[in-house]
């Protein structure tokens, strides 16, 4: 679906954002980007709507190399929403704030009202329908950015930061949001350094640092190696940091999950209960 | 946007950032000033070398170069009206000396901008601010001036973001007519107002929560003082720019 083909971009100011990157990233994967400030994932992020092209190499979405579409044509198949999204809104409903992005992509009214409806019920938004954006909650800016991408169902939806000022029960919302488009068959793309949201969401994780990327795998694998991470300046989960220090008592390391480490906190007290009572 | 990129400071440590801010202004004042006075080709070619020669010292020429640039636009726009007003007035005799003065104005219009970004170049938004207090500005005027200087690159970035915001939502913002071009516009600057005022709040609350006014005589950590360097360029400016004068009253 997308692929990044040693792909290097240096910033007119000269700063050298992606050093020979090279990726693919397959139809509905689920891919979390991960990496300190500054790695160069935003900058990954605005390469695959076209919003950014490459200074050499070359970025393919649907097989199609990027640079020779406009971003309102890529924009069809990728969606992005960016950290910030008030960035976005200038109407003075919540309504014409989605229905604006359809009309500008060409879909016929009665199919922009269904969308609307739809996209607005499927981020619970719809009781804000005739609200001004700027008076919604940060959680429901953020919502209603993500409702404005995929009211046009793009088949990529990538999203920077998306965590990013979000309360725990907002991020919970937004992480059964991403696991039901992803189960739905799109390809998932998010940037974020919040492990724990990650963790919880169990993507494949590509890590990066300084424009490159250093290690692309499960989140299992990379979320577990805390050397590895924190070469990028992140720090393992929790759940994963308390499972490491017990496997010394045999608990299982490869841990990132609350429910997981439940699951195997239990099944080890079981084999030594039953140790002990033979 | 590179006009912007040319009145950012931007930290140095060379003799022209040492310089007293106050004797930076006056030189780019009596570049103002003989931009004014002369129209004489040779001496406004003479200026930029100057100013290139000034620019070169402080390790800024990149950023220099790219207000002129960033001022071509501008210029191109005086030339074209300077030409249409002379042709229509019938000003002057020859389409020679049309094109020639238009130039010359479109050009004095660059120097005098380029002159002004060395200054901003090299001079940090608090020299600035003590400069004006220096001339006994009241403090809330100066303190709204350094804070326009310093949140227009913040201005400039955000314009970019919020632009990349809307073209992923399918709006182009190169096609189509003038008209059409001007409602595109209303995406872009409604969400630039909405944040700039937002912004415009926090720092005035971030702004009571630091005492901002609560005394009424204003000491400072740092006070501008004249050094014997600053006097030396200042004499060296005035010399020159007394020989300019002289030339132009007596010689020319």
């Amino acid at each position: 679906m997308i692929k990044f083909d040693s792909v290097t971009y240096v910033y007119p100011t000269g700063a050298r954002a992606l050093s020979d990157v090279s990726v693919e990233v397959g139809k509905g994967e689920l891919v979390a980007l991960m990496g300190e400030n500054g790695a160069g994932k935003t900058t990954f992020i605005k390469h695959l709507n076209g919003l950014l092209k490459p200074t050499s190499g070359r970025v393919y979405v649907d097989g199609k190399d990027t640079r020779t579409l406009s971003v309102a044509q890529l924009s069809r198949i990728v969606g992005v929403v960016f950290q910030n999204a008030e960035d976005m809104f200038f109407l003075p409903t919540v309504e014409e704030e989605v229905a604006f992005s359809l009309r500008n992509l060409g879909f016929s009214e009665d199919v922009v009202q269904k969308r609307i409806d739809w996209a607005l019920k499927f981020m619970e938004l719809e009781v804000y329908k005739k609200r001004s954006p700027f008076l919604l909650s940060g959680g429901e800016k953020k919502r209603l950015a993500l409702a404005i991408i995929l009211a046009w169902n793009p088949q990529v939806i990538a999203m920077d930061e998306p965590t990013v000022g979000q309360d725990s029960m907002q991020k919970e919302k937004l992480k059964e949001m991403i696991k039901q488009l992803s189960l739905q068959g799109r390809t998932v793309i998010i940037s974020t350094h919040d492990v724990e949201f990650v963790a919880e969401l169990r993507p494949r994780v590509i890590l990066m640092s300084r424009g490159k990327i250093v290690a692309d795998g499960d989140a299992d694998t990379i979320l577990t190696d805390g050397e590895l991470l924190r070469s990028c300046s992140i720090l393992m989960p929790q759940v994963a940091a308390t499972m490491s220090r017990l496997t010394d008592l045999g608990f299982n390391a490869k841990v990132i999950s609350v429910e997981e480490a439940v699951r195997s906190i239990v099944k080890r007290l079981m084999e030594i209960e039953h140790t002990r009572r033979a | 946007m590179s006009i912007l990129e040319g009145l950012k400071f931007y930290a140095g440590d060379t003799a022209i950032h040492k310089l007293d801010p106050r004797v930076k202004f006056l030189v780019s004042m009596l570049m103002l000033l003989m931009v004014v006075m002369y129209t004489e080709a040779w001496i406004l070619v003479t200026l930029m070398v100057v100013q290139a020669a000034m620019a070169y010292a402080a390790k800024v020429v990149r950023r220099w170069l790219k207000t002129i640039k960033g001022s071509i636009p501008l210029a191109v726009l005086v030339f074209g009206l300077n030409a249409i007003f002379f042709i229509t007035t019938g000003t002057h005799a020859t389409l020679q000396e049309v094109l020639y003065h238009s130039a010359t104005l479109a050009y004095r219009l660059v120097l005098f901008l380029s002159s002004f970004s060395i200054f901003f170049l090299t001079t940090t938004p608090e020299e600035i601010g003590l400069t004006l207090t220096s001339w006994r500005i009241p403090y809330p005027y100066t303190f709204a001036f350094i804070s326009a200087i310093r949140f227009t690159p913040i201005i400039a970035q955000e314009l970019r973001d919020i632009m990349d915001a809307q073209r992923s939502r399918g709006i182009e913002l190169d096609k189509g007519g003038p008209l059409q071009r001007a409602k595109k516009l209303v995406p872009i600057l409604v969400p630039l107002l909405a944040n700039a005022l937002r912004r415009a709040y926090e720092l005035a609350e971030a702004m009571e929560v630091k005492c901002f006014g609560a005394t009424k005589n204003r000491t400072s950590l740092r006070e501008l003082k004249m050094r014997s360097r600053d006097y030396a360029a200042l004499l060296v400016s005035l010399t020159l720019f007394s020989l300019a004068m002289y030339s132009r009253l007596f010689l020319l």
